[in-house]
């Protein structure tokens, strides 16, 4: 960016002329320009540090810092401006800095950066001590923002970890009361299997959350959202972090998608969801329903057969339970347990 | 006979054209400036002129209308009728906006036939009949059409409800909360949290202003009016347990729930999980219910308080979650008075905010049930866009979202309207105003709690925002419209603590300036 070479009074169309022990190079013309040479630039990137960097340095100041005789403002003031250009590579982010924490981290993390920003909009003969001030507000504010975002981003947790709960046990109750109510119906095997298959990535969902969400650092760096689901670690497979970022955000926070990805392939039998049609509920509709939101959502990439075994899934929560769990609490669970024992167990009901 | 109905039609004719027309000043400007689903902006000038051609093909001179056969064959779909062709080449013809303004149209003109004086059921019917027509052609019962023949359908069910008589559109297809089980309406709730900041912004909000009020206190009491499921508690106990600047151990919550006498099992089941949750998080934690009485007023009584906690109240009237029930005003406003004998150190309430209310509320009285309906039809036309931006229009969550929470919301709201007019203490009118003239003070929401709104904002698609409205409170905005509030509030002194000369209740900041001193409340900013 700025000249490697190093320059000498090599052959140039325009005469030069080195003045003095200040080691300037000048041309001729009735409007010198200046070559910035290796060593006045090293000058120059030394007097901007001491300075504070090259949102607080002005022309003038440097002038005064570097004390080379015949330089002037006008020479320096178009090379700081160049400088400060070339030290922005963050300036994007700052843009975005309340809606996307990773951003505002990043954004702490450049603290010169983001003086950088203010800098810009200020006036040069701005006393230093007010752009001192004023970055103090910044960082604090940001601080603040820090602190607001991390709370927050536990509140939310905590309330999809109820709305979790809440949901799970609503599917059990009414797994119970739908088995009283059918009676004989003939596959209840199936659905159980399928039951389980619903519930486990959630449940496996709370187990992880403990450990994830105090590792705040972490999340910060990646999307805001992504952290919320605070899931990605039990199958094993990290969503793609860029879907959210092409998409804007994405308020969706809830973990279900998890569920359609864990039913495997093997729990899918055709006469399964056929069976699911002829069962007493009359909510394959909306089993349907939340299937396919997944379909319009671009950032989860389902493929065709996992909205349809979703379907099954919770279509079947809705039927049947054969053997009520009556475990209290959802993070009072163990699932290896019940996904080593009862599943198989209902699936050899179903198939055999 | 014939000439006294030809007579009563014209005035239902002038009538209606002339509310209609008064109303297109009001809503000109309000409506000129927002983006709706559909293109609304021509309904604020021809909509007279249109209105009363419809209504005029309805009223066609070819059927006479005392004539009972000729009624009863306005109900029917049978095609052949004149008026049947009337409203068909009405309703059919264009295409796109056109067609959603005619939906619209349709909808306003039925509600106009339930409302004044003179009332016209056979009239709304036979516009049901045909909006229902047009809404199944556009395949909106198999989860088709457009996000505004949706919005349209459901509101056309919610009017068939109330032709029908039923509670609330309750005879209607796709009024389906009753038929939905549990789990459905939990996921469709969650769905609709997760696609929407309604919910988490009160829930957040309110969170924010009680901790913020306790924050030294050792044992909080929150009375909670409609807990529901209790949802805006797990994120109360996750605040508490973590409360900054290391204060340990957390505060000994205990939550009240207020609720109407039936549904104790549902309570406990709210209570046992609120316990676990605060016992897996390390939260001291107690669960109390308490009934309403058989008014379905709140007697402050009830509730026990135990000495040295601090009590706050909580009221959520979240307008698509809370029930729809008669006689909630009363219970409502039984609850807040009983924020002072409480002795509750702050009350936060969350409600629906209306844009043209608030300008004219003299008015407000006036207002028949078509200008109410109209008021809804807004509301959830706004909601509706909102969910648009965010989730395309086909997306099946929206539709579950939909179906299961937003039709019954509407089913209830425009019940509601109708029965307001009717019916004495079902009127809802703007809870912040009634605290005040009831003397409460407000209580300025922190910086921290706006920019956790905001940033909570920021989560969801663009279009939402979230302003200051006075000191206290927080609105909840889809571009120019109001969705909701959140707002602080400090009730005033309990009775006992007033002086013998004082005046019963506290109007204004002159008089309770005069009481701040008796509570130790200096970290409130009172207006």
């Amino acid at each position: 960016m700025f000249p490697s070479k190093k320059p000498t009074m090599n052959s140039h169309d325009r005469p030069m002329c080195v003045q003095g022990d200040s080691g300037l190079v000048l041309t001729t013309d009735p409007k010198p320009r200046l070559r910035w040479t290796v060593e006045l630039h090293d000058r120059f990137v030394d007097a901007v540090t001491q300075l504070g960097g090259p949102d607080k340095a002005t022309p003038k100041t440097i002038m005064r810092v570097m004390g080379v005789k015949g330089l002037t403002l006008y020479h320096l003031k178009s090379h700081l401006q160049k400088f400060r250009l070339g030290k922005q590579p963050h300036k994007e982010l700052n843009d975005h800095s309340v809606k996307n924490a990773a951003a505002a981290l990043e954004l702490q993390r450049n603290a010169a950066s983001s003086s950088a920003l203010m800098g810009r909009n200020m006036n040069e003969n701005m006393h230093m001590n007010d752009a001192i001030r004023m970055q103090m507000e910044v960082q604090r504010r940001l601080h603040e923002q820090l602190e607001v975002q991390k709370l927050l981003q536990m509140r939310i947790e905590a309330h999809g970890k109820y709305m979790q709960s809440i949901l799970e046990r609503a599917c059990e109750t009414l797994a119970a009361e739908t088995m009283v109510n059918s009676g004989g119906y003939k596959g209840p095997g199936n659905q159980a299997a399928a039951v389980s298959d619903m519930a486990f990535p959630a449940l496996q969902d709370l187990h992880l959350y403990g450990g994830d969400q105090l590792d705040m650092h972490q999340q910060m760096e990646r999307p805001p959202l992504d952290g919320f689901f605070g899931a990605e670690g039990i199958l094993g497979k990290k969503r793609p972090a860029d879907p959210y970022n092409s998409n804007g955000k994405s308020p969706f926070l809830w973990a279900d998608d998890l569920r359609l990805q864990d039913l495997g392939p093997q729990d899918q039998e055709p006469s399964k969801s056929d069976q699911l049609q002829i069962a007493p509920s009359s909510s394959v509709i909306d089993a349907d329903s939340i299937a396919n939101v997944y379909e319009t959502k671009p950032m989860l990439s389902m493929n065709s057969s996992g909205d349809k075994k979703y379907d099954v899934g919770l279509a079947s929560a809705k039927l049947d339970w054969p053997s009520p769990r009556r475990a209290p609490h959802p993070m009072e669970m163990v699932n290896p347990m019940m996904a080593g024992s009862a599943m198989p167990q209902t699936r050899n009901l179903s198939y055999g | 006979m014939e000439t006294m109905m030809m007579k009563e039609i014209g005035d239902l004719s002038r009538s209606s054209s002339s509310s209609t027309a008064s109303r297109d000043v009001d809503f000109a400007c309000a409506w000129s400036n927002w983006e709706p689903v559909a293109d609304w902006a021509p309904f604020s000038a021809p909509v007279a002129d249109d209105f009363d051609d419809l209504v005029d093909s309805m009223i066609c001179p070819d059927v006479a209308l005392d004539d009972p056969a000729a009624l009863s064959s306005m109900s029917n779909t049978s095609a052949d009728t004149p008026i049947d062709e009337e409203v068909n080449t009405y309703a059919t013809a264009g295409d796109g906006d056109d067609k959603d303004l005619r939906l619209v149209h349709l909808l306003v003109a039925a509600a106009e036939a339930l409302d004044g004086p003179h009332r016209y059921p056979e009239l709304a019917r036979v516009i049901l009949v045909r909006l229902k027509e047009l809404v199944e052609r556009a395949g909106v019962d198999s989860g088709g059409g457009t996000s505004i023949e949706r919005l349209a359908a459901h509101f056309a069910d919610a009017l068939q409800g109330l032709l029908d008589g039923g509670v609330a559109g309750r005879s209607s297809v796709r009024d389906v909360r009753l038929h939905h089980n549990k789990a459905d309406v939990l996921t469709a709730f969650q769905l609709l949290q997760d696609m929407s900041p309604y919910i988490k912004f009160g829930h957040f909000t309110a969170n924010q202003a009680i901790l913020e009020a306790c924050l030294d206190d050792r044992r909080v009491h929150v009375v909670d009016f409609d807990i529901d499921e209790g949802v805006q508690w797990a994120s109360l106990m996750q605040a508490l347990v973590s409360r900054p600047g290391g204060r340990p151990p957390p505060p000994h919550l205990r939550i009240t729930a207020v609720s109407r006498g039936g549904g104790s099992r549902a309570m406990q089941e709210t209570g046992r999980r609120l316990a676990a949750f605060a016992a897996s998080l390390g939260q001291p934690f107690s669960f109390s219910h308490c009934r309403l009485d058989a008014d379905e007023r709140f007697r402050p009584a009830s509730v026990k308080v135990v000495k040295g906690e601090t009590v706050v109240m909580n009221c959520m009237l979240h307008p698509t979650m809370a029930a729809t029930r008669r006689g909630r005003a009363a219970s409502v406003a039984s609850f807040l008075s009983g924020a002072a004998e409480l002795g509750a150190k702050v009350v936060t309430m969350v409600e629906e905010e209306d844009d043209d209310e608030r300008e004219d509320l003299a008015a407000e009285e006036e207002r028949g049930f078509a200008a109410r309906f109209m008021a809804e039809l807004r509301r959830y036309s706004t909601v509706w866009d909102s969910l648009e931006a965010g989730f395309p229009m086909q997306g099946r969550a929206r539709g579950m979202v939909e179906r299961v929470i937003l039709g019954p919301g509407i089913a209830g709201a425009v019940n509601r309207a109708y029965r307001e007019g009717k019916e004495e203490g079902e009127k809802e009118g703007n809870w912040g105003e009634w605290v005040t003239a009831m003397g409460f003070m407000r209580v300025g929401i922190s910086c921290f709690n706006h920019c956790q709104a905001k940033l909570l904002l920021g989560l969801f698609n663009d279009g939402y925002k979230v302003e200051e409205d006075g000191i206290n409170k927080l609105v909840l905005g889809w571009k120019t419209s109001r969705l909701l509030s959140a707002s602080v509030w400090k009730p005033p002194p309990p009775p006992h603590l007033l002086l013998p000369s004082s005046p019963p209740i506290l109007v204004g900041t002159t008089s309770s300036s005069g009481f701040t001193t008796s509570f130790e409340d200096s970290d409130f900013i009172f207006d």
